[in-house]
């Protein structure tokens, strides 16, 4: 049972990674309507960037506004060279644009920092197990991966203040209703635009830096982002809180399901091979039988079609 | 002067619904299609054969396979490499397993394999649309290579699933040299786009159609969703499980689960974008263009020598690949094909501009 | 015993629609006689002006041979022209098999009952069959019964019955967000009612997969065109007859024999079409490069090549000028007229619904408010208030 909680808790706590890769895809889809693939490459964009800044001896919190700053960058050109053009078009060809996207920015970003893995570190924080928890329940849990949880929290809240008290956030929401009604009340879509992958940036630098620092900063980074489509199925395209959620889901589950699903197939079925690495599939298979149940996700609202 | 329609009247539905109404475009067609057959395995290279007209085959039937699928029937898939392997590894066990198989109608079982999973992983598409089922068909992306990986079964317990495809034997001869590989390519590929050319042109590819312009009203004139979904995931993964066996007997000959990854998925799709979305002909730009786009940027890099950078270089394919895509879907969403169109259309009228 | 008059020997029962003609005791010698008898029976009919099941009595009646022909002959003179039936009481042998002889088929039954009762019982059953027969080819072409449907909790339609016509055009009319369009969407079976029952061609179903609706006849256009923009128009119009073909894909990939043939014989069909909308010289042209005009004609066009029995428009003339209008209005009309075709349109251009619809519904906030022929409709109060006095 103890090890049981091990596996959840760790499970969760990742989550909280695919969680965080998640909400940058909904500030997006939310704002402009774009699926944005590319949420996945920016994550390691953002984190090569600042491994790369911080490599160069700034310190650490300096290099993270700079990074920001390229993240911001980014989010103008992107505006300018992919969304602009695009207005008006299908999702789907903007879908397939932030495909280009995710080649174009992880080769960017490997071409200016080199394709080696980086370690990185945060400052105070080791992933090492939290004593007084250890020795009270005997359950580890990597302070790292609370620090982690800690900072997502703190996003969440920071984005949620942001969306709800401030002008600007008051006219992303307008847009996400009505790109149509935003602009009729005089709110500059462009510049909505750019604010919003900016954050999507900022998010995907927390993301980055979270993830580096416990992986390595190193191109699979790309792979684990892809995680989060999954868990925007689950949570809903639109829902910040289903982008939560639905990360702690597919967290946990496939933790557990990686512990769990392999021995018990091969003890039924009486098979000799190692079928681990279900962790590969298993969140995206997850989702599937999950559309068959809820095909707008948790927290998403039903769409009807009108004719 | 010499492409004109005039003079050219049509006096039945017959003659006007030929698969090349244009004499000069017939003309034009069995001028390449003998340049294909009769000149290239006579003047190309070993490695112009192996290393680039097989691939470049291979691909356009997966690209053909997937531009059915989603530049048709406007179904996004992303798991196209995950249905070549599962033609690869199934041409494989059929020959394995079955004595005096023959290897044509291996690729087709091979072929049909893919189209049963292909259905499966299609099932989705029922309830979902767009971005929804490329997640899903990264699920079958995901799952597949996984599977073939991990039950040894299906590479006849070989250390981490690869496969050497037997040797190509048909009626006796056996295809060893490029050329006759290339040529056994070719006759695959030219009959399954004249079948395909043939499908998005009758009823089928009409649904097709009609569900990726306006499923709804497709759906109001007695077009069966479910049916012709499912008819598109089965028909395209039909056409990349015969390439993936043609990748792994024409062109390969050992392949390994690994080898059909996302990235693989990927670069189909990005044939299927810069070749044309909903054109056969524009499969074939695409696929030449993906396969020589890195051998052109090898070759520029090395003639340019030391100018640039380490670490751009290695990147540039990617770079190159990603502003692409960009580029056409911004200013020619139709790809090469229709510049292809728009060619044919200015010769129509040159010498006048209009 | 000629005393009775030949007046006096028929006698209408109206209750039962029967006229009773009494030969008893009649001697018919020659034609001139049997000439006498039904003309005046002929005369007594005409004036009716309706038709009648007939009751022969022959009690006792002889009819000699030279008459019978001619006696034959003026029966099945008015009863095709005044008769829905005969039944025949009291004939003797001779008499029945004359009768059956110069009736002239087989397997005529001459419907003789040796009494008055058993033929009057008869006679019940026959009018009951034809009742019956009468109902059926008069069935429910198409009645909505108390449909609800809802969006969450929006009400997009509450409670609407209505019943249209095998044959007309029909109209719905109402302000914006009366629930029109919901309407004819409940009809083919996009939205699916929470509520009430839709009885189409006499089967009243629930709920119904809207490719089904097609596969029964039903065809319509949108408000919004919603052809398929990457295909041309002869595509998309071939495309409306999606269902009527049955070649398979193999056949088709094969393109050769029947699959061929198949798609002339369509193209074919589809070119009556295109001739009768006027519209050959777009029939290659990709629809999304057409004007809108053009575009809503191409949808009708689409909707027409699958040769429906009921045809729903949604706004069929929506921004169109007054030119295009009228081409729409002749086009509905030669439907109509030329095909049977029975329409359903929603449309805002109050004159055209006025001048073509045979029948008006009027929905206002989701609910009907009222029904009738244009001319009941235009001048009811409820409707004026409702919808002409506020927005028109």
């Amino acid at each position: 049972m103890q090890f049981f909680f091990e596996v959840l808790i760790g499970g969760l706590l990742s989550g909280v990674m695919y969680s965080l890769v998640a909400l940058g895809f909904v500030l997006i889809y939310k704002a402009s309507g774009v699926f944005n693939f590319a949420q996945g490459a920016m994550v390691f964009f953002a984190a090569l960037t600042f491994v790369g800044i911080t490599e160069l001896g700034v310190p650490f919190g300096f290099a993270l506004i700079l990074a920001f700053g390229a993240m911001i960058l980014l989010a103008i050109a992107t505006e300018r060279v992919v969304l602009r053009p695009l207005v008006n078009q299908p999702q789907i060809t903007l879908f397939m644009a932030t495909i280009g996207l995710t080649f174009l920015v992880e080769g960017l970003a490997q071409g200016m920092w080199g394709a080696s893995v980086r370690g990185l570190e945060i400052p105070g924080i080791q992933d090492e197990p939290l004593e007084w928890m250890m020795e009270n329940t005997g359950i580890g849990v990597s302070k790292f991966d609370l620090f982690a949880a800690g900072v997502s929290a703190v996003l969440v809240v920071v984005l949620a203040l942001f969306f709800n008290k401030t002008r600007v956030g008051r006219a992303l929401r307008a847009v996400a209703d009505d790109h149509q009604a935003a602009l009729a009340i005089g709110i500059p879509l462009q510049d909505i635009w750019r604010i919003v992958w900016a954050v999507a940036g900022l998010v995907a630098l927390v993301a980055g830096v979270m993830w580096g620092a416990r992986n390595g900063v190193q191109f699979a980074l790309t792979f684990v982002a892809l995680k989060a489509l999954p868990v925007l199925i689950i949570g809903g395209f639109t829902s910040i809180p289903g982008a939560i959620v639905g990360g702690l889901i597919i967290g946990a589950s496939e933790k557990l399901g990686e512990i769990y699903i392999p021995p018990f197939v091969q003890s039924t079925f009486g098979l000799e091979t190692n079928l681990g690495g279900i962790e590969g599939w298993f969140p995206y298979v997850m989702a599937l039988l999950f559309l068959l149940v809820r095909p707008e996700g948790l927290f998403g609202e039903k769409h009807i079609d009108r004719v | 002067m010499l492409y004109r329609e005039a003079g050219q009247f049509k006096a039945s539905y017959k003659e006007d619904q030929q698969i090349f109404p244009i004499r000069q475009d017939r003309i034009a067609i069995a001028l390449i299609l003998a340049f294909f057959y009769l000149v290239v395995p006579y003047f190309a290279s070993q490695y112009w054969l192996q290393g680039i007209m097989i691939p470049v085959l291979i691909f356009s039937l997966a690209a053909i396979g997937l531009n059915i699928l989603t530049g048709y029937a406007g179904q996004l898939s992303l798991g196209s490499a995950a249905f070549m392997a599962v033609g690869a590894f199934a041409a494989y066990n059929f020959v394995l397993r079955i004595p005096g198989m023959p290897i044509l109608v291996a690729f087709i079982l091979a072929g049909l394999c893919a189209a049963a999973v292909g259905m499966v992983f299609g099932l989705p598409s029922l309830r979902i649309k767009g971005f929804y089922l490329a997640v899903a068909t990264l699920a079958a992306q995901f799952f597949i290579v996984w599977a073939l990986t991990k039950f040894p079964w299906f590479s006849n317990n070989s250390s981490s699933g690869v496969i050497t495809a037997q040797k190509v034997e048909i009626l006796g001869y056996a295809f060893e040299t490029p050329e006759a590989k290339y040529l056994l390519t070719l006759a695959v590929v030219t009959v399954l786009a004249l079948l395909a050319k043939n499908m998005v042109r009758s009823s089928i590819g009409r649904s097709w159609m009609a569900i990726r312009d306006m499923d709804v009203a497709a759906e109001v004139i007695g077009i069966r969703p479910m049916h012709t979904k499912l008819m598109a995931f089965a028909v395209s993964s039909f056409y990349c499980g015969v390439a993936g066996a043609l990748y792994a007997y024409t062109y390969l000959g050992t392949v390994e689960p690994e080898g059909f990854n996302l990235d693989l998925s990927f670069k189909i799709l990005f044939m299927v974008i810069i070749g044309g979305v909903g054109s056969i002909m524009g499969s074939f730009l695409g696929a030449a263009f993906i396969v020589l786009l890195p051998i052109f940027l090898n070759v520029a890099m090395h003639a340019l020598g030391g100018w640039v950078p380490q670490g751009i270089s290695s990147n540039l394919e990617l770079i190159v690949f990603g502003g692409l895509i960009i580029f056409f879907l911004i200013v020619e969403p139709h790809g090469l094909a229709r510049l292809w169109q728009i060619g044919k259309e200015k010769l129509r009228l040159w010498p006048f501009p209009h | 015993m000629n005393e009775r008059t030949i007046a006096e020997r028929i006698t209408f029962h109206d209750a039962i629609e029967t006229m009773e003609v009494d030969f008893s005791h009649l001697t018919m010698a020659d034609t001139v006689q049997v000439d006498a008898f039904y003309d005046e029976v002929e005369n007594r009919l005409a004036d009716t002006g309706r038709r009648w099941y007939f009751l022969v009595v022959y009690t006792d009646c002889v009819i000699q041979a030279q008459a019978w022909e001619r006696f034959a002959e003026r029966g099945k003179g008015a009863n095709v022209a005044h008769g829905l039936g005969t039944v025949r009481v009291g004939a003797t042998s001779q008499t029945r098999d004359a009768i059956r002889e110069h009736a002239g088929r087989a397997s005529f039954r001459a419907n003789i009952y040796d009494t008055r009762e058993q033929a009057i019982v008869a006679l019940g059953e026959m009018r009951k069959r034809r009742r019956d027969a009468q109902t059926a080819a008069e069935e429910t072409f198409l009645r909505v019964e108390n449909v609800s449907l809802r969006f969450g909790g929006v009400k997009a339609i509450t409670e609407i019955s209505f019943e249209i016509k095998r044959g007309e055009i029909s109209a719905i009319i109402g302000p914006n967000g009366a629930g029109k369009s919901s309407m004819l969407n409940v009809i083919n079976g996009v939205y699916r009612p929470q509520e009430g029952t839709v009885t189409y061609l006499g089967h009243p179903r629930h709920q119904m997969e809207t490719h089904e609706a097609a596969a029964q006849g039903i065809a319509r256009t949108f408000q919004n065109i919603a052809l398929f923009k990457g295909m041309s128009v002869l595509d998309n119009l071939m495309t409306g007859r999606n269902l009527k073909m049955k070649c398979n894909f193999l056949q088709q990939a094969l393109y050769w024999g029947s699959a061929q043939r198949e798609e002339l014989a369509h193209r074919k069909k589809v070119e009556e079409i295109i001739d009768f909308l006027e519209i050959e010289h777009i029939r290659k042209t990709p629809v999304g490069r057409l004007p809108y005009g053009l575009q809503k004609r191409v949808e009708l066009g689409r909707a027409l090549a699958a040769e429906p029995i009921l045809l729903l428009l949604d706004e069929p003339m929506a921004g169109m000028n007054v030119e295009e209008k009228q081409d729409m209005c002749r086009f509905i009309l030669d439907v109509n007229d030329q095909f049977g075709t029975t329409i359903l349109l929603i449309e805002h251009d109050m004159g055209v619904v006025m001048d073509i619809s045979d029948f008006v519904v009027v929905l206002d906030h989701g609910q009907k408010i009222a029904e009738g022929t244009p001319n009941e409709v235009r001048t009811d109060p409820v409707v004026i208030r409702a919808y002409l006095g506020t927005t028109h």
